[in-house]
């Protein structure tokens, strides 16, 4: 047993962890000098460091395989065991996690790759290692390289002299070594070998250096000042570099990344699915194109009307995708061509309320008498302030409006007589920007014109309660359109980051990207100072103008974005739970609409000191008449609601009595929560209009209130009842258990008597069997003494037989004496011969019964032991 | 133009599908497959504990047979009894049951661990009890009140009730079932061992409505708590009858680890505000001397002089604690530490040296401890991250590959080389098994959040019952709060809560008054509360009056929660 306890087993011998027709070479015993020697007959290799118990080892698996099989014939896979403990991966190196993906380009290694572990993002990587220079021979290529976002590193030269040039080694090398440092690769090298193409971005010199910026002037590498080596070159490059829109890739461990970046300031977080290994990103393009034009603050740059001029002339040979973003955004002006059109969102009915009444403002311009207005500027700005000021005038009667169809109706302008204006409107509730966007080709574009003007026009109108009103006066200079170098205009600069939804949608998710949608984009600026974000509505389509709006709607002083709510689409509203979960949509509805009294509990799921209380609520929703009491909960984690709702500790109990439902109440923290202080809390600020004079309203109301009352009840008696039955039940199971036990007592007593009475015939047979041993005893004790007796009277006989002899042999030797004398005494001797032997023989007879004696003796003894 | 737009989007898409899907990373570990891999986890595991090694409390997995290690009540069985439930295998819980309350005996002659009796024992059966109804047990009528298995807890711990009896009110670390403490059994005890009662002696005293499980249990962790170090700390063993620490190595590891743990879930259970003070004073000053760079490490407990920097596997347990009172964000920065670790050995090592980045000698095993999943399960709960899927699933693929042998899993000896050792502990199917399944399984029974709920009549009344809010104790035995409120307390609220009830369809006028008093104490206070129970929460508020917010409540998350997901932390800006 003992031995048992130090029984241990060594690990499993490690098996191979690839399939066996597989692409990869799987070195499972960790043999890491084979490794190294596979790597001499191959340029580009790439190992793949695993755990076979690695969670992750085993995922990244699937998707090495899968590079693998696409790039066999120019890359060698290698899959080394290093975690066997036998094997000479694991002698050699020290890993603190799994797995590790080494790249070798010919001797020049290992470069690690860090990136996501997805076949596309590995294969992409691994490209980038074959070829780490791009080959920059034409015009339309360079031009191709430098319209690129990522910021691009070029390289000039001549091949004709040498083999090669001096100074590419060192270049080439430097590329290597940008994608050990800058493991997501976005960097770009190329080299021009054409004296022409060089001269377009004035490199004139065989082996200088370019840095290309596009916001800021482009760098030549400074040999003068640097040692041209592949360390410097790549250091001057990664400092250098522009980054006007980047790459978020968390690695997934642990990481300050967004927490770093986010505290910069406000970001737009743009979320497109990517592939990187796509020939074109259309959509990439286009949202490069905005970030270029917004960081584009100095117009009289050098390089830029530079580039601005290629692409003028190169553009039939030029990547379709520019042209592409070109032809979008002029498509964006035409759009300002539609009659200018105004979105006017009237003061709510209740300051939180998520129900606006919007109208749609437009001049109409074919009543018009101007006859210059089709041109630009395409919306006069005074023509629409005058038509907002005849609006705001008749607003009353657009305030009544709660339809969801559009109601339209025309109007005189107040200044000019002569022009039309339309007005439609509707109620919507948060998602009012769905209207819009259905009726996008026409409002859309003027909604977000805007200028400074706001700011004057607000102390010239007296119209004070219409708060958005300023972000609708459209901007005089309407060619100011574009964005271009909004970035230093305004004093709430973005930063610009991109994220792949196909790794990275969880983030948009938890900003309220719809769970539904098939298509993974998504924009939303996050502002972590003011702990508020806004998203891009996701009905309309992630392009260049939506982004551009969404910017510039940001930027501008009073900002007509509205905070975004997150909401937890996952809950439906019902009725007929016992506890109402309201979430950010119906909130409004549950609480503030309903014509009851609402406890509110604001909860999470995850705070133990909430989910211990759902057993209270629960009883709590149970016993309030269900006619004048909801008891509503919300989930805080998922439910963003407005500021002046949020609370800073869970749970929170609110209260808001019917019809005075602006007057909530909290629930003291410092009472404990159970039953009683609910009731007594719901009873103390519940509103009872008992003072007023009974009317018959009244007198309704109070029957309403016994009817409900009986019904309680009758409810309590019910309970009641089950109760009782409950405890009946639970005396009969008593009382059979007492009867069970009395039962038991009995049988108990019972048995007590019996072993009593078997106790005593026990005691009985005892006394009765030590009375027998006694007095078998005794007569063992007399026999004893009768043998003594005997045995003495035998040694008598036998002193007497010695007696005897002694006097028959004195009396021989007497009788021998005189036989010399007397022949005649010697008849005499026979009788005594005779008398000589009778002793012998009783002596004889004597030892026998001795022995017999003996033996009686032994059988008394065991039969006594057995008595006892 | 529209069309345009939206036509060339169309086509791009076409151009994204092109060659790969979306990668593997991005759609984190697929749940339902990993969920059934648990489950046939457990069944290879409690099959061949019920084949080689029943009735004997463990199953040596190696030799394939059982041996008896923290008493002789088949161990084994009365901890995997819940998981049984949880995993849905409600035919088997009910043989279990049967078979418990036929075979299990504690008259016998053996030195137990009072705290390992308590959690494993006490904390199963009491567990059992509560879930029996939602096994389909025909339940007799007092219950949740009464029945079998809460005798059978009740047994078990009034043979642990002559441990307490020291002058301190802090129990002994062994009692003999039989003849209670032995004479020569010594006083030291750790730190664990004397505060980790609460949530099983309270639930059994309100269950049965004898005080004295819950007062033994509250005396113990005031003597703690009056014994705690100028700075705030507690060391990990004390004498018992003096009252003076042995070992003065503070720390939230092991020795101290459910001290913690059982302050907290205390607190919840009973709403008891002293409990949450007083782990509100340690956690500051855990926060002050052991922790760095979101590690926590062992300090000595007067000086605050860093003694030992390792984490200890037994700490894991910290962030799911954390997370349970609303610090999310710390907990998950913990939590991502430990990940490390694990990530580097398959496993965690007893000791993990933090400056060296590696094991500590003679401390390289790990005995399939579920500290680091139950906390994932938790922090799942609160933030949905897929890194949480990504541990299960590790924990998944580890225990698998390296520790499944034909009888069961065994204990990996050593993490450096995955040796194993011929045991299989009663925790790996009480807790290690049951947290994964719960972290792979979001519509559990256990997750309820109150949307469910069961009503129950007992002869004192009716009762709500399984809505959620499970307290698990240390052992992963879930215990439900709402019955707690089940038994004596209920009768004692019910005629108020009727009374006021009638209040709600009265006429309003005459009674308002009163209710008024006892709520507006804030502008003065009222000279004598008609009620009892209004002039002691009259009390209670003196007290707390300099606290803002209760101190039983979470503080709401961040707006930078929302982005804390896969990896990403946020310093505070508090």
């Amino acid at each position: 047993c003992s031995r048992a306890k130090d029984v241990t087993m060594p690990a499993k011998l490690p098996v191979s962890f690839f399939p066996p027709r597989s692409a990869v070479v799987d070195l499972f015993r960790g043999q890491l000098d084979y490794a190294d020697q596979l790597r001499q007959g191959s340029d580009i290799v790439l190992y793949f460091f695993y755990a076979p118990w690695c969670g992750q080892s085993i995922a990244a698996r699937e998707e090495i395989e899968l590079v693998a099989s696409r790039l066999s014939d120019q890359v060698l896979f290698v899959a080394v065991n290093c975690w066997w403990n036998q094997g000479k991966c694991r002698k050699q190196k020290h890993f603190f996690y799994f797995p590790v993906i080494h790249l070798y380009h010919q001797s020049f290694g290992p470069i690690e790759y860090k990136g996501p572990m997805s076949a596309v993002y590995i294969e992409k990587f691994v490209r980038r290692v074959m070829t780490p220079l791009l080959y920059i021979s034409s015009r339309s290529k360079l031009l191709d390289f430098l319209s690129n976002y990522e910021p691009g590193v070029l390289g000039y030269f001549e091949f004709n002299a040498s083999p090669q040039p001096p100074g590419y080694l060192t270049f080439f090398t430097s590329a290597l070594h940008a994608l050990k440092k800058d493991y997501l690769g976005t960097i770009r090298f190329g080299v021009i070998t054409d004296r022409r193409v060089a001269e377009e971005i004035s490199l004139e010199h065989s082996g200088s250096v370019y840095l290309h910026r596009h916001a800021n002037t482009s760098l030549m590498y400074p040999k003068d000042i640097m040692n041209y080596t592949a360390e410097n070159i790549c250091k001057w490059a990664l400092e250098n570099r522009e980054m006007l829109i980047r790459w978020l890739r968390p690695h997934g461990g642990k990481s300050l990344l967004l927490n770093n970046e986010l505290k910069k300031g406000p970001a737009l977080l743009i979320f497109i699915p990517y592939n990187p290994l796509a020939e074109i990103h259309p959509l990439l393009d286009e949202i490069t194109k905005v970030a270029l034009e917004y960081h584009k603050c100095n117009k009289s740059q050098a390089a830029e009307p530079d580039l601005q001029h290629l692409g003028d002339t190169d553009s039939p040979a030029f990547d379709s995708s520019v042209t592409d973003a070109h032809l979008k955004l002029s498509e964006t002006f035409s759009i300002t061509k539609y009659p200018c059109c105004n979105t006017v969102v009237l003061p709510q009915w209740h300051s939180i309320s998520r129900t606006h009444n919007v109208c749609e403002l437009c001049v109409n311009q074919t009543l018009g008498v101007k006859p210059d207005k089709v041109h630009v500027p395409h919306c006069n700005f005074l023509e629409i302030e005058a038509a907002l000021d005849s609006f705001y005038l008749q607003e009353h009667t657009f305030f009544q409006v709660i339809s969801n169809t559009i109601e339209c109706s025309n109007f005189l302008s107040f200044y000019s007589p002569f022009s039309y204006y339309t007005a439609c409107c509707r109620t919507v509730n948060r998602h009012f920007l769905s209207f819009i966007s259905s009726e996008k080709t026409i409002f859309q574009t003027p909604k977000v014109a805007f200028s400074s003007h706001g700011k004057k026009d607000n102390t010239q109108f007296s119209i004070p309660h219409i708060e958005d009103r300023n972000c609708f006066i459209p901007d005089l200079n309407i060619s100011n359109i574009n964005i271009t170098g909004l970035s230093c205009r305004t004093n709430k600069t973005l930063n610009l980051y991109l994220l792949d939804s196909n790794l990275f949608w969880i983030y948009a998710e938890r900003l309220g990207a719809s769970r539904s949608t098939h298509l993974k984009e998504f924009a939303a600026i996050v502002d972590m100072k003011e702990e508020v974000h806004y998203v891009l509505d996701q009905n309309q389509s992630l392009v260049g103008p939506t982004l551009e709006n969404f910017i510039k709607n940001f930027s501008v002083l009073y900002s007509p974005l509205k905070r975004h709510l997150v909401d937890d689409s996952s809950v439906h509203f019902q009725e007929q739970r016992v506890i109402t979960e309201v979430t950010t949509n119906t909130f409004q509805e549950a609480v503030f609409l309903s014509e009851k009294n609402v406890l509110l509990l604001y909860y999470a799921q995850w705070c133990g000191f909430c989910a211990s209380l759902n057993h209270i609520f629960i009883q709590l929703a149970r016993l309030l008449p269900p006619d004048n009491f909801t008891v509503a909960r919300i989930d805080v984690t998922r439910n963003d609601l407005p500021w002046e709702f949020m609370t800073d500790h869970l749970p929170t109990i609110l209260f808001f009595p019917h019809q005075r439902k602006e007057q909530s109440v909290k629930f003291p923290e410092d009472f404990p929560v159970n039953l009683p202080n609910l009731l007594k809390f719901i009873l103390h600020h519940s509103s009872f209009s008992s003072s007023e004079p009974c009317t018959k309203e009244c007198r309704h109301k109070e029957s309403v209130l016994q009817q409900g009352h009986i019904s309680h009840l009758e409810r309590e008696i019910q309970k009641l009842r089950s109760e009782i039955h409950a405890l009946h039940q639970a005396h009969d199971q008593l009382e059979a258990q007492l009867s069970e036990a009395r039962r038991e007592e009995q049988r108990l007593q019972q048995q007590k008597h019996t072993l009593e009475k078997q106790h005593k015939t026990l005691q009985l047979h005892s006394e009765q069997l030590q009375a027998t041993y006694d007095q078998k005893n005794q007569e063992l004790l007399e026999m004893a003494e009768k043998l003594q007796e005997l045995a003495d009277a035998s040694e008598n006989l036998l002193k007497e037989n010695a007696l005897l002899r002694i006097l028959v042999a004195s009396r021989e030797g007497k009788l021998q004496s005189k036989d010399e004398i007397k022949e005649p005494l010697q008849s005499e001797q026979t009788p005594s011969e005779g008398n000589n032997a009778s002793p012998s023989t009783a002596i004889a007879t004597l030892e026998e019964k001795r022995i017999d004696n003996s033996d009686t003796i032994e059988t008394e003894h065991s039969s006594g032991n057995r008595t006892e | 133009a529209a069309v345009l737009r939206s036509l060339g989007s169309l086509l791009c898409l076409w151009a994204l599908r092109f060659p790969a899907g979306p990668a593997a990373a991005a759609r984190g570990p697929d749940v339902a497959s990993y969920r059934e891999r648990v489950r046939a986890m457990f069944y290879h595991a409690y099959e061949h504990y019920l084949e080689s090694a029943f009735p004997y409390d463990e199953l040596r997995p190696l030799t394939c047979d059982g041996q008896d290690t923290w008493g002789s009540f088949s161990l084994t069985l009365i901890d995997a009894l819940d998981t049984l439930l949880i995993l849905g295998n409600v035919s088997e819980f009910q043989r279990v049951v049967n078979v418990l309350q036929e075979g299990v005996d504690f008259d016998i002659d053996v030195n137990a661990s009072v705290f390992e009796t308590n959690i494993r024992v006490v904390g199963g059966l009491l567990s059992a009890h509560l879930l029996s109804k939602k096994a389909g047990i025909e339940v007799e009528v007092g219950w949740p009140c009464s029945g079998p298995l809460l005798r059978m807890a009740e047994e078990a711990a009034r043979k642990l009730l002559p441990a307490f009896q020291t002058p301190t009110g802090m129990p002994y670390g062994t009692v003999n079932l039989l003849h209670g403490v032995n004479p020569g059994e010594t006083p030291v005890t750790c730190t664990a061992g004397i505060g980790t009662f609460i949530v099983e002696f309270a639930t059994l005293s309100h269950l049965t409505g004898d005080p004295v499980f819950e007062d033994v249990a509250r005396k113990a962790l005031k003597a703690l708590w009056k014994n705690r170090s100028d700075i705030g700390l507690v060391g990990n063993h004390i004498d018992v009858i003096t009252a003076k620490w042995v070992a003065q190595d503070a720390g939230i590891g092991a020795g101290v680890d459910s001290y913690f743990e059982y302050l907290v879930k205390g607190a919840i259970l009973l709403q008891d505000k002293e409990l949450m003070s007083m782990f509100l004073e340690y956690n500051k000053a855990i926060k002050n001397y052991t922790k760095f760079d979101d590690w926590y490490l062992w300090v000595q407990m007067y000086k605050g002089t860093v003694s030992m920097p390792v984490f200890q596997s037994l700490e894991a347990y910290w962030p799911g604690l954390q997370s349970l009172i609303g610090d999310v964000d710390n907990a998950m920065r913990t939590f991502l530490n430990y990940y490390t670790v694990w990530k580097q050995f398959g496993g965690l090592p007893e000791f993990y040296n933090i400056p060296q980045g590696y094991t500590v000698d003679k401390r390289e095993g790990y005995p399939l401890r579920p500290e680091l999943i139950e906390s994932a399960m938790y922090l799942y709960r609160a933030t949905r991250d897929p890194t949480l899927l990504e541990l299960g699933r590790d924990a998944v693929e580890s225990i698998e590959k390296i520790s499944k042998v034909d009888c069961g899993f065994a204990t990996i000896k050593d993490l450096r080389d995955h040796r194993l050792d011929n045991r299989m502990e009663s925790f790996f199917l009480a807790e290690t098994i049951k947290y994964l399944y719960l972290l792979f399984d979001p519509d559990n029974f256990i997750h309820n959040d109150g949307s469910d709920f069961d009503v129950v009549i007992t002869p004192y009344g009716e009762c709500v019952l399984n809505a959620g809010g499970y307290i698990f104790n240390t052992e992963a035995h879930p215990i439900d709060p709402a019955a707690l409120h089940c038994c004596r307390k209920r009768k004692e609220e019910q005629w108020e809560v009727e009374d006021l009830m009638q209040e709600f369809y009265s006429l309003k006028k005459t009674k308002k008054f009163t209710f008024k008093r006892a709520f507006d104490h804030g502008e003065g206070e009222s000279p004598k509360d008609p009620e009892g129970a209004s002039s002691e929460k009259a009390g209670e508020k003196r007290n707390s009056k300099k606290n803002s917010h209760s101190l039983l409540s979470c503080p709401s998350q961040s707006f930078n929660s929302k982005l804390a997901v896969l990896g990403q932390v946020f310093l505070d800006n508090t």
